[in-house]
């Protein structure tokens, strides 16, 4: 079975620096992959390129059986990205700003769909309100309904829990937990304890490589003994 | 179609922005009614001058500058809470984006400008005619088209750099040089002499020809301006 | 092959052709029979400066193009030195023309068509070096900087256009020594003159990209040791 993402010799060079030095990876469809690294490895720069936002330097990368590169519009269509900006208009309401990402998507049920997520994220009580007086909790789970609003096949987390109340957080695991079957996941993140009980393979890039790798069901201790080594005495920038 | 619901709903949504906030608007009408003060001191230098001549002049300056603090404004917007990314993850083609930010900026140059025509002609021009209204809203839209396109391009590059305010009126004014000879020339024309359509002809198609050139342009470029 | 067009070359063979038109121009021509007189001279090298600039934009758009198609960074370097040289002969060509319009009709300026056109362009084309100044990462100045260079060319036929034809109340233009009817006597020193700018143009590209790509390679090492 093809895997959802191939990732083959992926290098990128900004300006003189190389932040990516040849990663290869695959992702089979359904699995759940956590990335961890120092600061300045190029994980979210990885993350950044499976989205489409960054072009390859070297390398292949297909996402959902399409090229990044060549055949962006439908990679696009499959993914979600959360990140730690929400990526919300602020002078707008959340439903105008569902509306908008709706139409920007084409989503056939738009208005049922928003309906059904600002219930599930429980935001419907403030759908009329300008984003600007939500708290960031509240913006951090708008910026979710905003991410799955157009039912994407894979979604890439840029550490997706950092900075949320418990109530946010709470809110987006169940979230997680009830989409966890059919799609697939890549998640960026420093919180050790999420990683693992999260991913079905553990990932830490280090310098613009990977300098480890392994199917989920390893020992929590082993494992922090690994990231120990490899993040916070790992080179950073 | 899908382009055009995206046209739409990246249109709508900067209007949305823009009647909520006014920010964009209401800083270009004031900028505008105070040219329109700064240039009578700066030319009323003799008793009784007649500014006629030069309403043209001073009308469309003040648009271009107008124009460059509202480019300004509506891509700082983008760049806040990284909205651009959310709109660059979306499938939208480009150029999309870029005729919905050009339609965006024509509407709120049109909006000042309803404001400013008639105040500067009650203030500035000394003729009796009936100028010739239809002709001159001709020029409006083929000038604001320029514009509005040239701006929406440079706007874009200029917001992705180290002091983006700065720039863009640097790259944005030499470019638009050749527009502003155009509609001044014509504008003036039509106020200071009553002209009709034969005297304006050449610069109307100028202005048409300056607008499907540079459309041309920024739609071959737009994906190398807004990219990464 | 490549040593005959080697740098030195081209410009020993410039530097002979451009003095040559000179001395024709002086020794050759006949006087000019308009109240120009002996100022008209000077024709002989300002249009063909001011037709060198040109070739050196088209260049730089040419350069542009396969930047943005290629992403070869030989393309952006390439765009740089053209423009760069572009800009030096632009403001030689309004030196020029100024010196002429003094000395054959007493005033530095006048806001006449080819005058005001190189005016502007050199505005644009600093303007190209002050973008490039903003942006920081080497790929995406590059990629700007192809994108302002494309628009630029359009605009200067299209400002010549404006400034000529379009201006309210405007006299028309005065200098008329710029046709393709020349007589022989003053064709031939300006064809040789032209010729030998154009290799004078040639010949700088090539020594300039060779510094560039060396300027290139310097910082690439810099950095690469931590500089």
């Amino acid at each position: 079975m093809p895997l959802e993402i191939e990732v083959e010799g992926l290098r990128k060079t900004f300006g003189r620096r190389e932040v990516l030095k040849g990663l290869s990876f695959g992702l089979e469809r359904g699995g759940f992959l956590s990335i961890f690294g120092p600061n300045g490895a190029g994980k979210t720069t990885t993350l950044r390129v499976l989205a489409t936002l960054l072009t390859p330097g070297a390398g292949k990368v297909s996402v959902a059986g399409h090229d990044v590169r060549e055949d962006p519009m439908p990679v696009r269509r499959t993914i979600g990205l959360i990140s730690h900006n929400p990526m919300l208009y602020l002078d707008l309401t959340a439903q105008e700003n569902l509306r908008f990402y709706g139409d920007m998507y084409g989503i056939e049920d738009r208005d049922a769909r928003i309906d059904e997520l600002l219930d599930r994220l429980e935001l419907s009580h403030r759908r009329y309100d300008v984003v600007r007086t939500y708290s960031k909790g509240m913006r951090q789970r708008l910026a979710i309904a905003r991410a799955i609003l157009h039912r994407p096949r894979v979604l890439l987390l840029d550490e997706p829990h950092s900075g949320l109340d418990p109530r946010a957080v709470d809110i987006l695991d169940g979230l997680l937990a009830e989409i966890r079957d059919e799609h697939t996941f890549v998640m960026v993140t420093h919180n050790i304890a999420k990683g693992l009980e999260w991913g079905s393979r553990l990932m830490i890039i280090e310098n613009g490589r990977i300098a480890y790798e392994h199917a989920a069901g390893v020992d929590p201790d082993a494992f922090v003994a690994v990231y120990r080594e490899h993040v916070q005495e790992g080179s950073v920038l | 179609m899908s382009g055009w619901r995206q046209f739409m709903a990246i249109l709508r949504k900067d209007l949305i922005r823009e009647l909520r906030t006014r920010e964009m608007i209401i800083s270009m009408i004031l900028f505008v009614l105070l040219a329109m003060v700064i240039f009578h001191y700066a030319f009323a230098v003799k008793e009784d001058v007649d500014l006629t001549y030069f309403t043209g002049g001073m009308l469309w300056v003040t648009f271009i500058f107008a124009m460059l603090l509202g480019l300004n404004r509506s891509f700082a917007q983008e760049k806040d809470e990284r909205c651009l990314d959310g709109l660059l993850l979306c499938p939208v083609d480009r150029v999309t984006i870029f005729f919905a930010k050009t339609a965006g900026n024509l509407i709120f140059l049109l909006i000042i400008q309803v404001v400013a025509v008639p105040v500067f002609t009650l203030f500035f021009v000394q003729r009796g005619y009936g100028a010739d209204i239809v002709l001159f809203v001709v020029v409006l839209l083929l000038a604001d088209m320029g514009i509005c396109a040239l701006g929406t391009l440079l706007a874009t590059i200029s917001m992705n750099t180290r002091s983006r305010d700065l720039l863009l009126p640097i790259i944005f004014l030499p470019l638009i040089v050749p527009l502003l000879i155009a509609a001044t020339a014509a504008t003036t024309t039509i106020f200071a002499t009553g002209a009709s359509f034969g005297a304006t002809a050449t610069r109307l198609l100028f202005l048409l020809g300056f607008d499907a050139v540079f459309m041309v342009a920024a739609y071959g470029t737009y994906d190398f301006a807004i990219g990464e | 092959m490549k040593k005959l067009v080697s740098a030195p070359v081209l410009f020993a063979a410039a530097g002979v052709l451009l003095v040559t038109g000179l001395l024709l121009a002086f020794l050759y021509s006949p006087i000019d029979a308009s109240t120009m007189g002996y100022s008209q001279k000077i024709f002989y090298y300002h249009a063909p400066i001011a037709e060198t600039a040109l070739l050196a934009f088209g260049i730089s758009f040419v350069a542009a193009i396969m930047y943005l198609r290629s992403q070869n960074d030989k393309w952006d370097r390439l765009g740089v030195v053209s423009i760069r040289l572009g800009l030096l002969f632009s403001i030689l060509v309004m030196a020029t023309g100024m010196i002429w319009g003094k000395a054959a009709w007493g005033t530095w300026w006048d806001w006449e068509p080819r005058l005001t056109t190189f005016l502007l362009v050199c505005f644009l084309y600093t303007a190209y070096f002050v973008l490039r100044s903003v942006v920081e990462e080497e790929q995406r100045r590059a990629t700007f900087a192809a994108v302002f260079a494309i628009i630029a060319f359009i605009d200067v036929p299209i400002t010549f256009f404006a400034t000529r034809f379009l201006p309210a109340g405007m006299h028309p233009t005065v200098i008329t020594a710029s046709g393709t009817g020349m007589p022989g006597s003053m064709f031939f020193p300006f064809f040789i003159s032209m010729i030998g700018m154009t290799l004078l143009l040639v010949a700088l590209i090539r020594r300039d990209l060779v510094v560039e790509e060396l300027r290139d390679r310097v910082a690439d090492l810099k950095h690469s040791i931590g500089g």
